[in-house]
């Protein structure tokens, strides 16, 4: 569990109206323009050209680092290795008192940052005058952390400073902007024009040259490199390309990525020492390049971490991230924020340290489909929580939860049972909690949660395995731990529209939960566990096809399970087996009727594209789910069922699941069965694919934060006018009836299986 | 693409990015349109020196014109109003100005003084930045100081809010210089 300290970080932060406005505010508008600078280009041959250049670095850093260390000593100039931040801090001091340096001007590095070298200079009597306007102002707001690795100011609104300015010039200022950039221009330029020593960072090094590359908009890395006599320059390992070609690809998305530019104002490409003023007249500047390990090349040996240092450090992971636009970066703590941040915490300061940011992340995988490096940043924090919990176990609650119960599938299925009739008094007879007087009342603030079914899905199962006469096709359900025990009626729906189309299903009554619970909270242990019981169980039902209709129950039996068992003689074969046969309800649906016929077409949107879509599936077998569909249906519904008036269609919008989305692709194939029903129209939703705030056991952990991830989706969903919202995933059904319920709203929130079954012969 | 598409492109990309593009038909027309575009400006200009400058005519056209000329010294273009610079290629595709900017004063010209006046002759336009490394590593051992420029210094540090001109030039002023009436100056 998160520290005490943390989490009052993170209060503060969500209380913070300012920060929360500035953070939204610029996020809406950065996916509009990064979308537009990105525009006629293709994003994805450039990422793989950035990974496949960072990748290769990375796996010969100790090559490059000399053939820089060559290139730059050629030129005159110094390269210094640092082992550690107390190396570089000491060599870097040792250089300023050498040259009497009193002053020094610093142009934006992390790297500097990451080594506490501004405090350590201050001590002996150096002062760093940091030269990037935010960082300036935030200089001169001693106990003020930065809140975004590319815009570090963005949370301060002009007043303060304001404030900050006429405190420094012991004059009024007034909260003009273009007039507080001149006061920078002018109060900088003093510094700048006397400082005996300028630091600047790196964006890129080249190997085969000794180049160090340095991007900025305002101007201050060029002026810090060429007035003062003396420059070092603070570069981490992870900055090495070998070849001058290679900083193109990386110029390319850099800017774009980071700030919607097509290219900064400046890019600074140093080799060597150059010419500078020298006390009385032109002389060579003096230039040390520190080439910053701490934890870089541990990092490049770890074959899973490794990835990482890819990072471009272009920060638009964080600027689509929705709990980053909710906490801000002063919430993660240390240098780098984010779900990267937590990973590189984790090696250039301590796994301790990168414990709790790293649990901030979702794991809604938005980031992982923005990064310009191609880094798979949800999975590498999934990696990191798995080492968190090896290291420091899992809390009290928690190893109860998963090892005493999660792990014990009879245990668990007897304790939901009896659950179910004692919850009585907290239902009313009504479908969902409101309160859940035995927990936090946090945990049901702004969402209801489901009761639990008075008869699970696997009690059903029996009545509803009708065998067929001459099935298609024999399929296991795999229904995952929500349709089982909270929403049977999913279940009950899937058998309803794949026996329709000839599939004989069969309900494995030994499969257990699927272990997503402990693979989020880092226990391997039970993941294991549950894997190797499921795929016995499964195995159990000779079935052609697993069918799951929970997208994260699909890719822990796809994607989780071989992983978790490679390496295992006995597991790997099964595991990779189960895996191949397993595909999600939706897709079933889609191929059994005709979806294999056609190539996908561009997504569709609106409505507009029904009648395509319509066509394409249709063109398979003679018009199966061309049906049609009367939400008023033969199911006893609650009251509030929308029923379809006149020849009106139902308009439905589609929420995407993240893993539903971003593991399975399968946002197009959904969108397409939904279009191909009569008497549907799909109407899209603003933000259809940002995450809704369940991710499972993190709605418990993080309430607050959940909660207003959940708002924003709400707001949405209203907003698009639907009736229905189809979903993917049982998880966001159970987020968004939840939320809904407690905005009093009348729509609708229904797994496609529950719209197609509803979907009735004519 | 054809030249003339690369100029346009050039053009069109620059001035996106806040820069002002000034065509003149060739170098010698270069010295009076400096003297009209600087004249409100402010009259302190520190001149790098360069074959076209000196082709053009520039410091004595400036001079006539009342201009005070700076060229040197340890205070090189610190007072200066605007600096005068000549680039190496200019970058289609992003309006970008690249130049070898090893040489201190003109390193210092195109990056104290408020206004920046950059001289680029229309052959020198390059499709990329690809290119114009090419272009680079054809000429043997690659700068100490490469710079690449486009547009005027930026922030958008306080509220999201861009604003031009922090601690580089606030004005970008491009002289595209046609080939008309003279040779080519290659550097
Ligand atoms: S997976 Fe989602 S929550 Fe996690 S870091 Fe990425 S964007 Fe943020
Ligand atoms: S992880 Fe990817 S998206 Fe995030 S800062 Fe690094 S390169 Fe950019």
């Amino acid at each position: 569990m998160a520290g005490k300290e943390f989490k009052q970080r993170i209060r503060r932060a969500l209380d913070n109206a300012s920060l929360r406005g500035a953070l939204e505010r610029f996020a809406d508008a950065y996916i509009v323009s990064r979308e537009q600078v990105y525009a006629g280009r293709d994003f994805e041959s450039l990422r793989q050209r950035i990974a496949a250049i960072k990748a290769d670095a990375a796996s010969r850093y100790e090559e490059l680092a000399e053939q820089f260390t060559r290139a730059v000593e050629a030129r005159g100039g110094k390269v210094f290795r640092a082992k550690d931040a107390a190396a570089a801090r000491e060599y870097i001091y040792q250089v300023a008192r050498e040259h009497g340096v009193t002053d020094i001007v610093k142009s934006k590095s992390f790297a500097s940052e990451e080594i506490h070298l501004n405090a350590y200079l201050q001590e002996r009597g150096i002062t760093p005058h940091e030269t990037d306007l935010a960082e300036w102002i935030l200089q001169l707001m001693p106990g003020e952390r930065p809140s975004h690795m590319v815009m570090p100011a963005i949370h301060l609104p002009k007043e303060e400073v304001a404030r900050v300015f006429s405190r420094y010039l012991n004059e009024p200022v007034e909260p003009d902007i273009k007039n507080m950039v001149r006061i920078a221009r002018r109060e900088l330029r003093k510094k700048f024009l006397t400082a005996g020593m300028g630091i600047s960072g790196a964006n890129i090094a080249v190997a085969e040259t000794g180049t160090i590359v340095i991007c900025t908009n305002e101007g201050n890395a060029r002026l810090a490199t060429t007035v003062p006599p003396v420059h070092v320059a603070i570069v981490g390992y992870e900055k090495l390309v070998p070849g001058i070609k290679d900083i193109v690809p990386i110029l390319e998305a850099l800017p774009r990525s980071g700030t919607a530019q097509p290219i900064t104002s400046y890019v600074t490409m140093i080799t060597g020492p150059v010419p500078a003023w020298k006390g009385e007249g032109e002389g060579i500047k003096e230039l040390h390049v520190v080439l910053l390990d701490n934890g870089r090349t541990r990092m490049a040996a770890d074959p899973v971490f490794k990835e990482a240092l890819q990072c471009i450090r272009c920060a638009s992971c964080t600027n689509v991230c929705p709990v980053f636009q909710l906490v801000s970066g002063q919430v993660y703590g240390y240098i780098y924020s984010g779900g990267i941040g937590s990973i590189l915490t984790a090696f250039f300061n301590s796994l301790e340290d990168a414990a709790d940011p790293q649990s901030l992340c979702i794991g809604c995988r938005r980031c992982a489909e923005v990064c310009p490096a191609q880094i798979n940043i949800p999975e590498l924090v999934l990696k990191l929580r798995e080492r968190v919990v090896r290291k420091q176990g899992l809390s009290r609650g928690y190893r109860l939860a998963l090892h005493g119960v999660v792990a014990r599938p009879k245990l668990m299925h007897t304790l939901l049972r009896a659950a179910a009739r004692l919850q009585g008094p907290v239902t009313h007879g009504r479908p969902l909690i409101r309160h859940l007087p035995l927990f936090f009342s946090s945990l049901t603030e702004g969402r209801s949660l489901p009761a639990i079914a008075g008869r699970p899905l696997r009690d059903r199962a029996k009545d509803l395995e009708r065998p067929l006469s001459k099935p298609r096709l024999r399929a296991a359900f795999y229904s995952g731990c929500v349709i089982d025990f909270a929403y049977p009626e999913i279940g009950e729906a899937v058998y309803k529209v794949l026996g329709r189309e000839g599939v004989q299903v069969v309900f494995p009554q030994e499969q257990a939960c699927c272990g997503a619970p402990a693979t989020y909270a880092g226990d391997r242990e039970t993941a294991v566990k549950l894997a190797k019981q499921n795929i016995a169980a499964l195995e159990g039902a000779r079935a052609e096809v697993v069918v799951t209709a929970c997208p994260t129950c699909a890719v822990a039996l796809k994607k989780d399970f071989p992983e978790l068992l490679a390496g295992d003689p006995a597991w790997e074969g099964r595991a990779q087996a189960l895996a191949a046969k397993v595909k999600d309800f939706t897709e079933l649906v889609h191929e059994l009727t005709g979806g294999r016929q056609g190539p996908f077409g561009p997504p569709g949107g609106n409505g507009e594209k029904k009648q395509g879509a319509g066509e394409g599936l249709e063109t398979g077998r003679q018009g199966s789910l061309d049906r049609q569909c009367t939400t008023s249906g033969r199911r006893a519904e609650p009251p509030g069922e929308l029923t379809q008036a006149g020849n009106q269609a139902v308009k439905v919008t589609y929420h995407d699941s993240c893993h539903f989305k971003r593991h399975l692709g399968l946002d197009q194939v959904a969108r397409r069965v939904l279009q191909g029903q009569t008497g549907l129209e799909l109407v899209e939703m603003k933000e259809s694919d940002r995450c809704c705030g369940f991710g499972g056991s993190y709605s418990i952990k993080y309430p607050e934060i959940s909660r207003p991830i959940l708002e924003r989706k709400l707001k949405n969903i209203v907003a698009s006018g639907a009736e229905v919202v189809a979903v993917d995933c049982p998880g966001c059904v159970l987020q968004l009836r939840g939320g809904l319920d407690q905005l009093g709203s009348a729509m609708q929130v229904k797994h496609t299986a529950e719209i197609l079954a509803d979907c009735e012969d004519e | 693409m054809r030249h003339a598409e690369l100029i346009a492109s050039f053009t069109s990309q620059a001035e996106a990015m806040g820069a002002r593009v000034i065509p003149v038909a060739g170098p010698g027309e270069v010295a009076s349109k400096l003297v009209e575009i600087l004249r409100p400006l402010g009259l302190k200009v520190a001149l790098v020196d360069s074959p076209l400058v000196q082709t053009a005519g520039v410091e004595k056209a400036l001079g006539q014109a009342g201009f005070s000329i700076e060229k040197d010294g340890a205070c090189f273009a610190r007072q200066a109003d605007t600096g005068i610079v000549e680039f190496d290629y200019g970058i289609a595709e992003t309006g970008t100005l690249a130049m070898d900017a090893t040489d201190l004063k003109t390193r210092l010209a195109a990056m104290l003084p408020l206004n920046c006046v950059a001289l680029l002759p229309v052959e020198r336009v390059r499709a990329n930045l690809t290119e114009v490394i090419d272009a680079y590593l054809g000429r043997g051992s690659w700068p100490g100081y490469f710079t690449l420029v486009t547009g005027p210094s930026r922030t958008a540090d306080i509220e999201r809010s861009l604003t031009i001109g922090v601690h580089g030039p606030e004005r970008l002023l491009i002289i595209l210089i046609g080939d008309n009436g003279g040779g080519h100056h290659g550097r």
